[in-house]
């Protein structure tokens, strides 16, 4: 913005992101232990939780894949990312259209073109193939987003959001359009996307290490220091964004396994609201951030929604609050970004952070 | 030719309308570098409280039309001094993101508070009328789109150009740090941009309220994408960009809308979006740029 | 005029300027000379606000400005010329005079003080309606250093005016520089280029790596063999 103000908060943040790369063996480690709690409670859950429970957990490592695939192009990219909801949904619809049974199509798609009525893929390569097509749409919308600027990125990601989404609505013979697509095998429980979680968290951790990770960071904080020392940035936020696209594809496809029925509507802007606020509340810069955000909000809204819902207090019924959660989560963000704009967990993984709190302590 | 004059008529419309909404955001990032997603929120306020005004008794159009443009520039000043203060010398993300925070908000606000549901306000209907022109019938809503745009478009121009503030924020665009070098205040600077932009969303609400005869929560929010479309294929942060990206946007959705077969008209939005998409293929920087502002004399 | 204490200022972990004081007397010409990166425009932007002071005080005519936001301390009649000139590339030169004067309200003593630097730089006049972008650097210092002076400070801080200009033009600025502090104004000039600094200098600080190495009269300067070399390339 004003020339001097920048030229004195950039001196500031041209130090480099968190020194040398770390061999891998390392960034494994952390990424493990990083997943830690997320294991812990997965099996808390399904140990002792009631069914109600189970379902909500279901739907939070939905939300936790998704976060952390946004964590993958925002974070180390620093450009806002708007429209990744549009890969939740490729990725959801994809199995939806190849896995369900014909039986099933015949009343939900009959029409649909290229024969897709009369053919059901075993859900592995249905879901290989949905990701193929994240990777597809990922490949082409990265082209534009990774030459453009941070704010024109942004806008086109939203575009994504947008197209895609009037793709679902309207390409009925497909999708089904505004109705909800049932009748996808429910093949996937907890321990699988638990299971998923895990190895997205240490892939996403992984990936931040590495040397395109760091690359990436470098270039977002000092885009002409970067390219300076030879760093391709554009090739970079394009990888970071396939990947991050592919992340959250598997996000999509894995809800379509567990739910069995899907609408457009669940790939929209609501679930962009609420997965950008927890990545805001934990912290955009690490994983660590995102796990943290997606378990603090989670348990936050699912307390928030029982009161929108109309609770009673002492034997007087409240009336139906909607908008609530809406407004919490909103509120969530804009308090992050004024008072902390590096969420919860700043620029620390926890295994970071445990190793200096240990080193403090001896 | 009447069905092709009616269109283009159309296409003005639209245009007109989504000029203003991304005038209105480019005067904001181009002073501060804050992309406002909660831009379609003024526009929410200004629609409800013409509605509110309604329902207590108002009956007068014309001071439901000054209200709601008074009330949209309020709404600007006042998100501008609450939310976006705090964050104004942060990186444009974190400006962004908050002003996305903003809008769910407020959209959550309207929902809370008023409804979820469309609430009717018919105080402006009287502005959709059929004009007849010979062997033209033509909506009034239309050309008073047209023309107050264009009005308000040139008295933009002109409170850029000839008064102290106008060049201060034109200036502010390019180096706001030797704007205070001028002792001109900062916060001035900011809250006049916020005013005038608020003002120009406040017009489009009057036209949207005409046009819908309701109010829902997200009454902006889908406007306000498009404008930011328009800013993008016009060059972010470019006045001038702003207006002729609104004006095409009008134009290839209306053309479109003409050219798609009845049973494809659902993919108007999804074809509108990867034409810009593709444009910028061939121009990332936008048809303008950051070159020539409204009113800039360069060359 | 104006007095610095232990003035210091600091960007993140980086000091750039490091407990200086130093004072103006009304209508001196004090110069404030040291090499690149020594905290001269860090000092100059910490007196006009634009960057904080981490610790020190300001004090202007007894005032103390040190926690004034920027426009106020314009308002107070402190002003600033910054280096790289930074006029209003996309408004036109009359523009960039109007903002110059942004904060008075006497219209006829504006037109008149236009009148006077269109008279004094000929150029500026031929210019008038033209994007301030357009014209050369030199001309741009002289639209920079009237567009300041529009607003009638009692203190004018100058910021390298000679960086990136021709000799031949350097000279003029510094004429200029003179006439001014013979009509009685009081000024800072920050200076890499000693020579023209120095030949209307009152007083002279030196500092490097944001600490002040020598303050006093040009001729005790002169006698510092290392430190004039410093400056004038010796």
């Amino acid at each position: 913005m004003a020339h001097m103000e920048i030229s004195a908060s950039t001196s500031t943040a041209v130090a480099t992101p968190s020194g040398p790369a770390k061999p891998v063996l390392r960034s494994l480690l952390g990424g493990l232990v990083t997943a830690l709690p997320v294991l812990a409670i997965g099996l808390l859950i399904l140990a002792f939780a009631p069914a109600y429970y189970t379902h909500l957990a279901l739907a939070a490592f939905v939300n936790l894949i998704v976060v952390v695939g946004l964590q993958v192009f925002m974070g180390n990219g620093n450009i806002a990312n708007l429209g990744h909801s549009a890969f939740v949904g490729i990725g959801a619809y994809g199995v939806a259209v190849l896995a369900t049974p014909p039986a099933m199509k015949k009343l939900s798609i009959p029409d649909a073109p290229f024969g897709l009525a009369d053919i059901a893929l075993d859900p592995l390569t249905a879901a290989l193939c949905a990701l193929l097509a994240v990777g597809v749409v990922a490949a082409a919308s990265g082209k534009v987003i990774s030459r453009l600027s941070g704010v024109a990125a942004t806008i086109v990601s939203l575009a994504l959001l947008i197209i895609v989404h009037s793709v679902f609505l309207n390409w009925t013979d497909l999708f089904k359009g505004n109705q909800a697509f049932f009748g996808i095998p429910k093949v996937v429980g907890l321990p699988g996307i638990m299971a998923a979680a895990v190895v997205v968290i240490v892939l996403a951790r992984l990936f931040k290490d590495s040397r395109w990770g760091l690359q990436l960071r470098a270039s977002a904080q000092s885009p002409q220091a970067a390219a300076a020392v030879g760093v391709d940035a554009k090739r970079l936020r394009l990888v970071a964004w396939i990947l991050s696209a592919l992340i959250c594809g598997l996000a999509g496809i894995l809800y379509a396994y567990f739910a069995g029925t899907i609408s457009p509507k669940l790939f929209y802007f609501q679930q962009i609201f609420m997965t950008l606020a927890m990545l805001i509340l934990g912290g955009m810069a690490t994983v660590t951030g995102a796990v943290t955000g997606v378990i603090v909000l989670s348990v936050g809204l699912e307390f928030i929604r029982s009161i929108e819902s109309g609770v009673s207090i002492g034997g007087i019924q409240l009336p139906q609050l909607l908008g609530l959660s809406g407004v919490a989560l909103g509120v969530v963000i804009v308090l992050s970004m004024a008072f902390r704009p590096s969420g919860i967990c700043g620029r620390h993984e926890l295994d970071e952070q445990l190793a200096r709190f240990f080193r403090r302590a001896r | 030719m009447d069905y092709l004059f009616q269109q283009l008529l159309n296409a003005l419309a639209f245009g007109a309308e989504y000029s203003l909404v991304a005038l209105g955001l480019a005067v904001v990032f181009s002073i501060m570098g804050l992309v406002n997603f909660a831009h379609g929120e003024i526009i929410g306020v200004s629609a409800y409280s013409v509605f509110l005004a309604a329902a207590l008794g108002l009956t007068s159009p014309l001071v439901a039309v000054l209200l709601a443009v008074g009330a949209a520039a309020l709404a600007a000043v006042a998100f501008e001094r609450v939310a976006f203060r705090p964050v104004r010398y942060a990186p444009t993300t974190t400006g962004l993101l908050t002003a996305f925070g903003v809008s769910i908000v407020v959209q959550n606000l309207f929902m809370l508070l008023i409804s979820p549901k469309p609430q009717s306000v018919s105080i402006l209907n009287g502005l959709n009328q059929m004009w007849f022109f010979g062997p033209f019938a033509v909506s009034s809503l239309q050309v008073l789109e047209l023309v107050v745009a264009a009005l308000a478009i040139v008295g933009l121009v002109l409170f850029l150009n000839r008064s102290t503030l106008g060049l201060a924020i034109r200036a502010a665009s390019r180096d706001f740090a030797t704007v205070r070098l001028m002792g001109i205040r900062a916060n001035r600077v900011i809250a006049t941009a916020f005013a005038i932009s608020g003002a120009l969303a406040g017009i489009a609400a009057v036209f949207i309220i005409a046009r819908r005869g309701s109010v829902t929560p997200d009454l902006g929010f889908g406007l306000v994408l498009k404008a930011f479309v328009a800013c993008v294929i016009g060059g972010f942060g470019s006045l001038a960009g702003a207006a002729v990206g609104g004006m095409l946007l009008g134009f290839i959705e209306v053309g479109l809308l003409v050219a798609l077969p009845q049973q494809y008209g659902g993919f108007k939005e999804a074809l509108t979006y990867g034409i810009i998409v593709a444009l910028l293929l061939y121009r990332p920087e936008g048809l303008l740029g950051r070159r020539a502002e409204l009113g800039d004399k360069e060359a | 005029m104006l007095t610095v204490e232990n003035l210091t200022v600091r960007y993140g972990a980086v000091t750039a300027v490091r407990d200086l004081s130093l004072s103006i007397g009304h209508g001196e010409l004090v110069a404030l000379l040291g090499p690149n990166g020594a905290g001269k425009s860090s000092t100059i932007n910490a007196l006009t606000g634009l960057v904080d002071a981490a610790a020190g005080r300001i004090v202007l005519d007894g005032r103390d400005i040190s926690r004034t936001r920027t426009e106020d301390r314009i308002r107070a009649g402190l002003t600033s010329t910054p280096e790289g000139r930074h006029i209003f590339a996309n408004l036109t030169v009359a523009e960039n005079l109007r903002l110059g004067a942004a904060t008075r309200r006497d219209p006829k003593g504006v037109r008149a003080d236009i009148d006077r630097f269109l008279a004094l730089f000929p150029v500026l006049s031929q210019r008038y309606g033209q994007a301030a972008g357009t014209l050369s650097g030199g001309e741009q210092q002289m639209l920079a250093i009237s567009r300041s002076l529009m607003s009638r400070p009692k203190l004018l801080l100058l910021d390298e005016p000679s960086l990136g200009l021709a000799p031949k033009i350097v000279v003029q600025i510094f004429d200029f520089i003179g006439q001014l502090k013979a009509e009685g104004l009081t000024l800072l000039v920050v200076e890499q280029n000693a020579a023209q600094a120095l030949r209307f200098a009152d007083r002279v600080h030196v500092v490097t790596s944001g600490t002040l190495r020598y303050s006093g009269p040009p001729a005790g300067l002169a006698d510092e063999h290392g430190l004039l070399n410093l400056y004038i390339g010796g």
